[in-house]
């Protein structure tokens, strides 16, 4: 029996299908590019040719998406990714203490012990160190995101970049190429920036203890991974699946929670085939004013988000 | 004279029977919401902390209506607190609202005449005999006690409740139909029944919720807007919420036990290993109340404090080692215009997991 695990961020929308011993069997990484339905949907149309519906036993969401994504699908569970990821990361290690993960938009650390959470953080004022930083910065220098690291490994004498926040990172790494330093200097320096901002503001007051694991979209560029080792001076470790942590972790939440309830809600791949549509309206029930999103699928309304009170997300049928 | 307050969490019910019972003409600015915060950020200075933007908002909302006077309580203490009046009075003139600001300050720091002065413009202005104006008094406070009871014990039953939702609907309920009386009396009668209410509900007492005290800045804890609703997200969660500071409690340490240095103590001198010194705002109770809180079998405690507020990042960087020293996970939230909900609701559904799974791994281990 497979268990499902989709985490939809805000750069990527990952699908995994994972076995008993939490081998990945099947695994898609998509690019939500800001429409996660269509983006979950596409992926679903290329897994229903590997897997059968049948063969899910359990499926679980996770990611800034996870709601909607639960509604869509049928999820089991519904997981924040601090969880998803620190699960993921255990069922791999048990012996891991600190995870640093950098996605899209958001960077974290999780602290473990024992096996279990004891600690996490995530950046709060500023977004510095994150993948859609680095993806817009290699657009801009016209580099493909996947070589970056390796223009970060070829610098020798990485250039020292202000990275308080990605806005004055990126002004400053201006003016350092304006000055005419060497792309792969650059490159370097930018990542050092990236993890100076990271342990500043992320890992402030946490301590860092070996095994330390690399995980999200950014783990993929190694110049990122050396800073990280030379920083702390500790080995860090990219896992193999690093960019599909989260979908695996609400995969293997989702297969304990379907063997306590006994049932699981998954409504199969075939879900692919139909429209869906999100609409938004502003609620004036109160002086809230929420604005409340609503689900349909051909005119059959699916789910409601947002209204804090409940008068419309309670009133429907899951 | 029409008078109109800031918002914190259920001050508006007291204020509004309190001026009921003085018979002065008042406006309750609309309950926070975007627009409040929208305006308020607007005039605000960029840097000064969230609540001062969300007062600002409630003021000129209340000026549409009407209003010409705000009440206000003061603190010449070591945080930005003490300007609020003086600052939010000058913004308003700047922009062409002319009001009175009316500012309750300690006698210790302004003197006993010119705090007499100040109550006397007000009482001067209600129409009712010295021994009404006594009971107004007396019955606002009632007023705020009761409210400020029914909540924590709905918050508390929130993590026993058989059906879920209960406690916050009669919760809400209670506020609705508050507001339809004007009659003091008759508002400590709705308060009773739905304290009988609440004790009704179904609960299901061998159910062991989590437990998570909420400590922090005041106004952010308190006023519900301010902190994202996590008071009702909790709630949801099923899991057991404790707040020592509401308004009721303020009033009785701040104004009736401060006379005899009383205000806080046992919270006070439970902080007294980490930060023995006041730093203003309630810096040391935020440190005090976390120790409390773990020696009372609570499973965490989440910091809530606006952006740049002074006393709560030295309480911030302190409780690191409170949680390390007591093996007690404690949260903080920092909130102000630009938070974003949904990492906010991911950082409280992680933290509410993480104290799961702790006890689930202490509880198969023992």
């Amino acid at each position: 029996m497979y268990c499902l695990g989709v985490d939809v961020g805000s750069v990527s929308t990952d699908i995994v299908v994972i076995d008993e011993n939490n081998n990945v069997i099947e695994s898609l990484y998509l690019r939500t590019k800001g429409r996660p339905i269509k983006a979950i949907l596409e992926g679903f149309k290329i897994i229903k040719e590997k897997v059968e519906s049948k063969d899910i036993y359990a499926a679980g969401t996770t990611g800034s998406g996870r709601n909607i994504a639960a509604f869509l699908i049928g999820g089991d569970v519904v997981k924040n990714e601090i969880t998803a990821h620190a699960v993921a990361a255990l069922s791999i290690d048990k012996d891991v203490r600190t995870i640093i993960e950098i996605g899209g938009q958001d960077s974290k650390i999780i602290t473990l012990n024992d096996g279990i959470i004891t600690d996490f953080a995530m950046n709060t004022v500023c977004a510095a160190g994150t993948g859609s930083f680095l993806d817009r910065q290699a657009e801009r220098l016209e580099i493909a995101i996947e070589e970056f690291g390796d223009y970060a490994l070829r610098s020798e004498n990485p250039v020292r970049i202000a990275g308080r926040c990605a806005v004055f990172a990126e002004s400053d790494m201006i003016h350092k190429q304006q000055l005419g330093f060497s792309v792969e200097d650059i490159v370097g320096g930018l990542c050092e920036a990236l993890v100076r901002n990271y342990l500043n503001n992320v890992g402030k007051g946490k301590e860092i203890k070996e095994k330390v694991f690399f995980q999200g979209g950014v783990a993929a560029n190694k110049g990122m991974k050396r800073a990280f080792e030379k920083a702390l001076n500790i080995e860090v470790v990219v896992p193999e699946h690093y960019n599909m942590m989260g979908a695996i972790g609400a995969a293997i939440l989702a297969r304990e929670t379907v063997e306590k309830a006994g049932r699981t809600y998954f409504k199969g791949f075939e879900i692919a085939e139909e429209n869906y549509v999100t609409a938004s309206f502003e609620c004036n029930g109160c002086p809230n004013m929420c604005e409340v999103a609503v689900l349909k699928c051909d005119n059959r309304i699916i789910g409601y988000f947002g209204d804090r009170c409940g008068k419309y997300s309670n009133k429907m049928a899951v | 004279m029409k008078i109109t307050f800031p918002h914190m969490g259920n001050v508006y019910i007291a204020a509004k029977f309190l001026l009921d019972g003085l018979g002065i003409d008042y406006v309750i600015p609309p309950l926070n919401n975007k627009e409040a915060l929208e305006i308020g950020t607007l005039y605000s200075p960029e840097e000064i902390c969230l609540p001062f933007k969300i007062m600002l908002g409630n003021y000129i909302q209340s000026i549409r209506q009407g209003a010409d006077t705000v009440i206000l309580t003061g603190s010449c203490g070591p945080c930005r607190f003490g300007e609020y009046g003086e600052l939010q009075m000058k913004l308003l003139n700047k922009i062409g609202h002319n009001l009175d600001f009316i500012v309750f300050d300690m006698p210790s720091d302004i003197g006993f005449d010119e705090l007499k002065r100040r109550i006397k413009k007000i009482t001067d202005a209600s129409p009712k005999k010295k021994h009404e104006k006594y009971m107004a008094l007396m019955n606002a406070y009632k007023i705020i006690t009761l409210i400020d009871d029914l909540e924590a014990k709905a918050h508390k039953l929130a993590g026993y409740e058989i059906n879920k939702g209960d406690c916050k609907k009669i919760l809400n309920e209670c506020k609705k139909e508050l507001l339809r009386t004007n009659n003091p009396k008759r508002a400590i009668e709705i308060l009773k029944e739905y304290h009988i209410k609440m004790d009704n509900v179904q609960i299901e007492k061998n159910r062991n919720p989590l437990k998570v005290a909420i400590i922090g800045e005041i106004y952010t804890i308190i006023e519900p807007f301010s902190n994202l609703y996590i008071e009702d997200k909790l709630m949801e969660l099923g899991v057991h919420s404790k707040r020592t500071l509401s308004p009721s409690w303020w009033f009785y340490n701040t104004v009736i036990l401060s006379p005899f240095g009383l205000t806080a103590k046992k919270i006070r001198k439970s902080a007294k290993d980490y930060l023995p010194y006041g730093v203003g705002g309630h810096g040391q109770e935020c440190i005090g109340e976390s120790i409390l809180a773990h020696e009372e079998g609570f499973d965490g405690a989440i910091q809530i404090f606006p952006l740049g507020c002074m006393p709560e990042i030295v309480s911030k960087s302190i409780l690191p080692s409170v949680s390390r020293d007591k093996n007690f996970p404690i949260l903080s939230l920092v909130v102000d215009e630009m938070t974003g909900e949904a990492g906010y609701q991911t950082r409280l559904e992680a933290f509410i997991d993480l104290l799961e799974r702790r006890r689930n791994h202490v509880l198969s281990r023992s």
